[in-house]
């Protein structure tokens, strides 16, 4: 019976969570297009350095990464292939494997372990510091200010970010992994450009847009849900990293499925 | 008679300080009110009622002609850019300088060119001796800069009703000096109405028009305060004239 009360009480518990990000979406997308100058030019300059912050500061740790995993994949598919026969399936071990799941994926662990947990200690911070509550006071409203440009900045940042984690692993992976392959690269050049489609880009797309959104409401949700506490403020962070890594893989699932099945 | 702020018959029972506040109270446009009395004596609650931060069990709360239990959420707004509060924590964030937090509304709110802004920020900061911090950040700041940034920023769009907790805290005696002008010159000029609470004696509490002393969540006196020196008790003489916070509690 405990069990049961136990499985019950998470149920609601995850599909309460599920409302409140759903909600925190609706309304930063609500102030988005909301008409009305108020707030646009602090929300823009939030949007600007959320962009910076997540993405331009991001180029190095991603570039590293990306070559890394080029390099890896590349040098495997590339020696091991036609060791059986299957040189010719090059291009679209890459593609499946690097453009449609590990860039977006990657790319989007690498923003929740750099942006996603600042997003959620500062705002705990900015919570316990009575600085949110400073904001409603002088009737701003957090989900303009606050919530909305991180979410515009961090999907921006993804998209742009996981196009170029894709570009560098596929580009530089196979300029490092030369030395050990014996495909010409306008060989490989051609096989990956024969199997990338439009739709593989536009689920890749998609699939970074989701991330942004996601890893931003995530964060934003658990820093605002600091109370008055300092020792909330990790405790939140964990939290938002976790349950956005969980749910970055589960869109990444539900759009595979829906695109390719 | 022009009021401010009407509390009438208000009941506010507030578990987590086993404290139970019963009072009615009302204050003039361009008086200021000082709230004074021990800890738990509920002026913080008052103030956070006037604020629209807490509601009452019963009363009335009416503040600047409206009352607030009839307001939406978006009215309750709409009310605030006309209060400029500053709680105990001044709240300044802790990413922008002096000069971004007190330039935060206006530039918000849309309310005037960048060129203007700059101006008026200027001179406001001006007014109470932050212009060599304008560039500092919150973490820079001593409590007494940090508080003087806070009202500042809680006047800059010309509110008509300042609500402050404990206004003097931190702050040197030349501050409490130049905030009392500051306030002095506000009333006169634009009919600031402040209503400020403190709990303990403070120069600035002698430039009030009146003093309310509270106890147990229930107002004992309202008079000016040379009049209530005139009739305290030993135990409230203490919060009247005494400087420091009192080691006796009542």
């Amino acid at each position: 019976m405990a069990v049961v009360a136990w499985l019950g009480q998470r149920t609601i518990d995850g599909y309460t969570y599920l409302v409140d990000l759903t909600g925190l979406v609706y309304l930063s997308l609500r102030e988005l297009v909301t008409p009305g100058r108020q707030g646009r030019g602090e929300a823009l300059r939030v949007i600007t350095r959320q962009i910076l912050f997540t993405g331009l500061d991001a180029l190095p740790v991603v570039s590293a990464i990306a070559l890394m995993l080029g390099f890896i994949i590349i040098t495997q598919a590339g020696t091991q292939l036609p060791k059986v026969g299957a040189g010719a399936l090059l291009g679209n071990i890459i593609v499946v494997v690097v453009i449609r799941e590990l860039g977006p994926l990657l790319t989007a662990f690498i923003v929740v372990g750099r942006s996603g947990t600042a997003i959620a200690t500062e705002l705990g911070n900015m919570r316990v510091g009575q600085e949110v509550a400073a904001l409603e006071l002088m009737g701003v409203r957090v989900t303009r200010l606050i919530v909305m440009p991180r979410l515009v900045g961090m999907v921006i940042a993804m998209v742009c970010l996981t196009l170029y984690f894709d570009a560098v692993a596929v580009l530089g992976g196979f300029v490092v992994a030369k030395a050990e392959l014996t495909v010409p690269f306008e060989v490989f050049a051609q096989a990956v450009t024969h199997s990338l489609s439009l739709m593989d880009v536009v689920v890749t797309a998609v699939k970074s847009v989701l991330f942004g959104m996601a890893v931003a409401t995530i964060c934003c949700h658990h820093g605002l849900s600091v109370r008055s506490s300092y020792t909330e403020v990790p405790q939140q962070t964990t939290r938002a990293m976790i349950n956005s890594v969980t749910i970055c893989l589960i869109l990444d699932i539900l759009v595979t499925v829906t695109a390719y099945f | 008679m022009n009021l401010a702020v009407e509390l009438l018959d208000l009941c506010l029972d507030w578990e987590d300080q086993e404290l139970q506040v019963q009072l009615s109270l009302s204050v003039e446009v361009a008086e200021f009110l000082a709230l004074v009395g021990p800890n738990r004596s509920g002026r913080g609650l008052l103030l956070r009622l006037c604020a629209g931060l807490i509601s009452p069990s019963r009363g009335t709360v009416r503040v600047l002609g409206r009352e607030l239990s009839q307001l939406s959420e978006e009215e309750l707004v709409a009310l605030r850019l006309r209060i400029g509060i500053v709680l105990q924590q001044p709240g300044l964030l802790s990413n922008m300088t002096v000069f971004d937090n007190v330039a935060l509304p206006l530039r918000y709110h849309g309310a005037m060119p960048e060129s203007a802004i700059q101006s008026l920020v200027t001179a406001r900061l001006d007014t109470l001796g932050l212009t060599p911090l304008r560039n500092r950040f919150p973490a820079q700041l001593n409590a007494g800069e940090a508080r003087c940034t806070a009202i500042v920023r809680a006047l800059i769009m010309d509110q008509e009703l300042l609500l402050l907790e404990d206004p003097t805290e931190g702050l040197d005696a030349e501050m409490i000096q130049r905030l009392g002008q500051h306030f002095a010159e506000c009333r006169r000029t634009r009919s600031l109405t402040i209503l400020a609470t403190m709990r303990a004696f403070s120069p600035l509490m002698e430039t009030a028009d009146r003093v309310a002393f509270m106890r147990g969540g229930r107002l004992e006196a309202v008079a000016r305060h040379q009049d209530l020196l005139a009739m305290a008790d030993a135990g409230m003489k203490q919060y009247l004239t005494a400087p420091g916070i009192p080691e006796q509690s009542l």
